[in-house]
């Protein structure tokens, strides 16, 4: 009797990799897009930026990435996901490009840190990793055996 | 009978989604597997079904999936 699971890391909203795209002009008559994103975890959106070369600050309430001619502005809404809000030499399409560039290398850094928290707390569980395999596509196949719970 | 070894096999992809299945399991502690593995991975099963290993060792089920718990409308999956 076994199953098979689909799970999704907190960290990831059960939501489309970017949504609900909108543009509209600030005060100064400058056009801002903005971009629904599926990511929730601070640490690795900016970790993710900065794999995209931009240069980031951040502090509670926001998190600037700066990249040569485009600025983004992402801020956390009600339900803890992260919005991104262009301005500078963007479009709407061109803020999806940068949006869907920003997704691969944050779910690249959620590989990451799962990979991380299970190498580092299976054993507390009772999960002895027999065997780790990178597939074609660059998933991470752990295999581990049950030895009871700890 | 010899029994099987019992494992878990956790894939993760670059996307940031993960796939677990139990291998090995003769009764339903394979299920008391989901909450570990969502706690281990601080994650939310989205999907779950008994796999052919179930089918095999049951008569009285379906050989098709059978939803498990939970499964919810998320467009990863499709």
């Amino acid at each position: 009797m076994s199953v098979s699971l689909i799970l999704l890391p907190l960290a990831v909203a059960a939501v489309t990799a970017y949504q609900g795209t909108r543009s509209e002009r600030d005060a100064d008559g400058r056009i801002i897009c903005q971009v629904r994103t599926r990511m929730r975890d601070a640490t690795l959106l900016a970790a993710a930026l900065e794999e995209t070369n931009a240069r980031v600050t951040r502090d509670d309430q926001q998190i600037i990435a700066e990249w040569q001619g485009v600025r983004a502005r992402f801020v956390r809404g009600e339900d803890g996901i992260w919005a991104a809000h262009f301005s500078g030499e963007v479009d709407e399409a061109r803020a999806v490009e940068i949006v869907s560039a920003i997704d691969a290398s944050y779910g690249r850094q959620v590989q990451r840190a799962v990979l991380q928290r299970l190498r580092d707390r299976a054993a507390t569980v009772g999960l002895r990793l027999e065997s780790e395999t990178v597939t074609e596509d660059n998933s991470v196949q752990l295999v581990f055996a049950v030895e009871g719970r700890g | 009978m010899t029994s099987r070894p019992r494992r878990i096999v956790v894939t993760v992809t670059p996307q940031g989604t993960v796939t677990a299945e139990t291998v090995g399991f003769t009764d339903d502690t394979c299920l008391d597997y989901i909450a570990v593995l969502e706690e281990l991975l601080d994650a939310q099963t989205v999907q779950s079904a008994y796999t052919a290993e179930y089918a095999s060792a049951t008569t009285e089920v379906p050989q098709e999936d059978r939803e498990v718990a939970r499964a919810e409308e998320w467009p990863g999956a499709r």
